[in-house]
């Protein structure tokens, strides 16, 4: 019993490092990324050499110096509570996702479940801090997170059935073990389902994008309308903690994707190397960590490229278009299976 | 006696719907620091919900008080406040304040000094609509059309920069002529600016105004009639954008323009209706060819010789009289009107500014519209604060 | 496209349309007087200085330069010229109402109003005279809605009233100041509300 308290301890503290150093990772390489779109550098002096690398490390303690101001007429409860909230459920978020072989948490059958489950948390510690702020643009921004995170869940849930019927399984360790056949390269994209494939992952980066409000779907936050929407009223380390849960659940979206579509920790030629060596698990890693990088990246990109979307276009979109699409693909992927089976019948 | 729990909020002013809910509409203030507003403006919105029900433009946050400071500075000491009042377009103020001023004198600046004033005025329009077209991307949520444009507004601030020293406020265009004349080399760069511009000016549309959610944000949004465009006194890219063919330069021809060949770009409903904010924008990319245009062909003309009229020296004592004299601004039609009593100072010097005049209308456009097209429909009026407010 | 006569515009049309649009104006009873410069637009040669010397050691009429515009003799026709000239005349444009103080000694304000006509690309300058004392002229917001915010601001500067306007707030000033800046007998705050405004 010690024993397990003890290895779920360590491991939630590498996760806890890791979410940190992540983010303040992706805070930079978004102000690169940006910098490289726009045709400007980005930060280069900070750290005094590479590419401005320490950066993030300086507006960490830049935040976590700053005066932290609450409004007056504030719900004072709500206030406090909200960036707890949300940058725990981000952080829930991580124990099940399978970082290499062997390399996770917590193995749990209903894991792409939870992510949902607890991604929808963090949408009520944002309504709990647009309500507590005492400004009217942060209320807006939270109404609206209420409206679009909550229509949007349900196109983003959809699409993950494909490859779930497909694998036959919630668990994201086993739907990852089912993609290592073809030397590595038996992913889900590269599968007989194939055309079932491609295009329910693009409506699950869509669904993504919008459930982590990045633009084009940053309504919430849109600061040329709502000013800074539901986090206009916080500052330093409780403005960080928004920040952290934006790039945290980037990243968990990220690798959901990678797991289910693009074959998780799985890269060519895994069959030769030897189950438990560090070889397999820091390849693994690597390759799984690269793979969510890239759609993380993606993210960025499509950040700095398009114009937003309205509120009414945003839900346009969800109801008019991603659901039914998307309730399309999980009844191809059904029908799919289906005939396998009657071709295994016969 | 109703106990319904609803009763109590029956005093306020209000809507009834479904399940006798008695709903409220919200009063937010958008500004005056907002992000949206382009300076210290702000617009009271009325909104029911996402869904805009009125809207109220209050003024007067940037009034530095140009127009007292006219009647008590000499006529030439005015000529840096002219600067500042629309501060993205510099170099069209100081010439619209020199010709008022000059009409007063009666005198006409050399040829030379005519062509230079025209290929800054145009340049300084590219530049101005680089950064309209760039911010208004900005207001849409799209961050780096903005810094594509200010990537090419740096080429032209440089030419400036070479050719008076300054890189906003120029001074540059004054009473009787221009400042110096071009160094050597400098029209040359000139054109090769403009070679490498009509290049990345394809960057914007494709990145920006043929972008479909762009299209989506502005198509059939904040549509300005032709007669609410003439009746609001709306110039510039808002009455074009409507559909109205009329511009200064070719109507009402000053310096050299007669003698140059150009369009005037109008709104076309190219994605949506006619007058849309889609149709503003689109005025604005192709003005900016037009005056690519422009440009060229003063850089073929342009004669050698003096560049400053040798009677208007340090002080200068206009005739007695009045006089209006306007000048397309990027923004629309900036006029001077000046009074003088024959001494070093004006009586009076009102200017009529394009952004004050459009931004009027702006809040008749609103109402009906969503929140997020609040910032869609300033966005593509293109206002200066410092303008409007003067 | 009109001629172009100086380097500030064409300046010969706006004179005809002036004299066409007085007459136009008188013929509907309204009383007016059409005021030309008597100066030529372009100076000749060595006179762009000195103009101001010459007018007075002529002793004659006072000589001005600039444009050519109708001087209505009475405020409470302005609705009625204006009227006419939208409707009739084509000047479907009001570019700028302003007014102008000419002297701390003078007892009367300008008031000017721009008009604009898009087809025959004419200006037409009215004006009207307005005591000090009681500064009060018909709104004309309702025939050019343009006028709404010169007239405001026009309304704040000079102290005129304009009668009939439907929102007659400050626009650039605060709603509680004192005084009308833009007057020649204007005198500076000392303090506006506690706040110092000396140097």
């Amino acid at each position: 019993m010690t024993e397990l308290l003890l290895s779920t301890a360590v491991s939630l503290a590498v996760v806890l490092a890791f979410i940190t150093v992540m983010a303040m990772f992706f805070v930079w390489s978004e102000r690169k990324v940006a910098g490289w779109i726009q045709h400007r550098v980005g930060p280069m002096r900070t750290g005094g050499g590479f590419q401005g690398w320490a950066q993030s490390i300086a507006d960490s303690i830049k935040l976590l110096l700053k005066e932290d101001l609450i409004l007056r007429g504030a719900d004072r409860t709500l206030f406090q509570l909200a960036p707890a909230l949300v940058l725990a459920s981000a952080f829930a978020m991580f124990v099940v996702l399978p970082f290499g072989p062997g390399l996770m948490v917590a193995d749990i059958d209903l894991g792409v479940f939870l992510i949902l489950a607890i991604a929808s948390v963090t949408t009520i510690g944002v309504i709990m801090a647009g309500w507590g702020s005492f400004n009217k643009w942060s209320v807006y921004g939270a109404m609206r997170e209420a409206a679009q995170v909550a229509s949007y869940e349900i196109p983003l849930g959809l699409s993950l059935m494909p490859p779930i019927i497909y694998f036959g399984t919630f668990s994201l360790k086993a739907a990852t073990e089912a993609q290592t056949g073809s030397f590595g390269m038996g992913w889900y994209i590269f599968s007989d389902a194939f055309w079932i494939a491609i295009p329910s992952f693009l409506l699950f980066f869509v669904a993504a994008l919008a459930e982590n409000k990045r633009a084009p779907f940053d309504l919430p936050e849109a600061e040329s309308e709502l000013v800074a929407g539901f986090h206009t009223e916080y500052s330093g380390i409780r403005f960080s903690f928004f920040f952290l849960e934006e790039y945290a659940a980037m990243f968990v979206f990220s690798a959901v994707g990678a797991v289910l579509w693009l074959g998780g920790w799985n890269f060519p030629g895994i069959q030769s190397f030897e189950e438990d060596s560090t070889a397999l698990l820091l390849l693994g890693t690597a390759s799984f960590v690269l793979k969510s990088f890239f759609l993380v990246f993606v993210m960025m990109w499509v950040r700095w490229t398009v114009p937003r979307l309205r509120i009414d276009q945003v839900m346009t979109l969800g109801y008019k278009y991603l659901i039914p699409l998307s309730m399309v693909m999980a009844l191809l992927a059904a029908g799919w299976e289906y005939i396998k089976h009657l071709g295994g019948q016969a | 006696m109703s106990s319904h729990p609803a009763a109590e909020f029956d005093h306020l002013p209000g809507r009834e719907v479904e399940l006798d809910v008695a709903t409220q509409d919200c009063l937010i203030h958008m500004g005056p620091q907002h992000p949206a507003t382009h300076g210290v403006m702000r617009v009271l919105l009325k909104a029911d919900g996402e869904i805009l029900a009125g809207a109220q433009t209050h003024l007067g946050y940037l009034h530095r008080c140009a127009e007292k400071i006219g009647e008590n500075v000499d006529w030439l000491q005015y000529l840096p406040y002219t600067d500042r009042y629309d501060y993205l377009a510099a170099m069209n103020n100081n010439l619209g304040y020199s010709l008022a001023v000059e009409s007063l004198l009666g005198a006409e600046v050399p040829a030379r000094a005519q062509y230079l004033r025209v290929i800054c005025a145009e340049l300084n329009r590219i530049a101005s609509h680089l950064f309209a077209v760039g911010t208004y991307g900005l207001d849409l949520g799209a961050f780096t059309p903005l810094f594509s444009a200010l990537r090419d507004r740096e080429e032209v601030l440089e030419l400036f920069e070479k050719i008076c020293g300054a890189r906003l406020t120029y001074s540059y265009i004054r009473p009787g002529g221009v400042m110096n004349d071009a160094p050597e080399g400098w029209l040359t760069k000139v054109a090769e600016f403009l070679d490498r511009f009509e290049k990345t000016w394809h960057e914007y549309w494709t990145l920006m105004v043929e972008n479909k959610i762009f299209i989506e944000r502005t198509a059939n949004i904040g549509v300005l009639t032709e007669e609410q465009a003439l009746s609001w006194g709306c110039t510039g890219p808002m009455l074009r954008g409507s559909g109205v063919d009329w511009d200064l330069r070719r109507d009402q021809p000053y310096l050299i323009y007669d003698q140059l060949e150009f369009d005037v770009v109008k709104g076309i409903g190219y994605r949506g209706t006619l007058g849309d904010c889609f149709d503003r924008n689109f005025v604005r990319m192709f003005e900016m060819t037009e005056s690519v245009r422009i440009l060229r062909q003063c850089l073929a003309q342009i004669p050698d010789g003096e560049i400053m009229h040798e009677e208007v020296g340090a002080v200068i004592r206009p005739a007695p009289g009045e006089s209006y004299v306007s000048i397309e601004n990027p923004r629309g039609e900036l006029g001077h009107y000046v009074v003088s009593n024959g001494t070093k100072i004006a009586v009076r010097v009102r200017v009529r500014s394009p952004s004050f005049c459009n931004m009027s209308v702006a809040e008749h456009l609103m109402p009906g519209s969503m929140l997020g097209d609040a910032a869609s429909i300033i966005g593509s009026v293109d206002i200066v604060v410092g303008e409007t407010d003067r | 496209m009109s001629q172009r006569d100086t380097a500030w515009g064409p300046m010969e049309v706006q004179r005809v349309a002036a004299s066409e649009a007085a007459q136009a104006l008188q013929a509907v009873g309204i009383e007016l007087k059409l005021c030309v410069p008597n100066l030529p637009w372009v100076a000749p040669e060595g006179e762009a200085k000195d103009l101001v010397r010459r007018a007075k050691e002529e002793d004659a009429e006072p000589v001005w330069r600039g444009d050519a515009y109708l001087l209505l003799s009475e405020p409470g026709q302005v609705t009625q010229a204006l009227q006419h000239c939208r409707d009739e005349l084509g000047y479907s444009q009001l570019y700028d109402l302003t007014a102008c103080d000419p002297a701390a000694d003078e007892t009367q304000l300008k008031l000017i109003y721009g008009l604009r006509n898009l087809k025959s690309k004419a200006r037409l300058i009215l004006q009207s005279r307005v005591d000090k004392a009681a500064a009060s002229v018909p709104s004309v917001a309702s025939i050019y809605q343009a006028a709404d915010w010169h007239e405001r601001e026009a309304g704040e500067m000079y102290g005129i009233t304009f009668v009939g306007h439907p929102d007659p707030r400050n626009i650039l000033l605060p709603d509680d100041w004192v005084g009308f800046p833009l007057r020649k007998d204007y005198e500076y705050p000392d303090e506006y509300n506690g706040v110092s405004c000396k140097e």
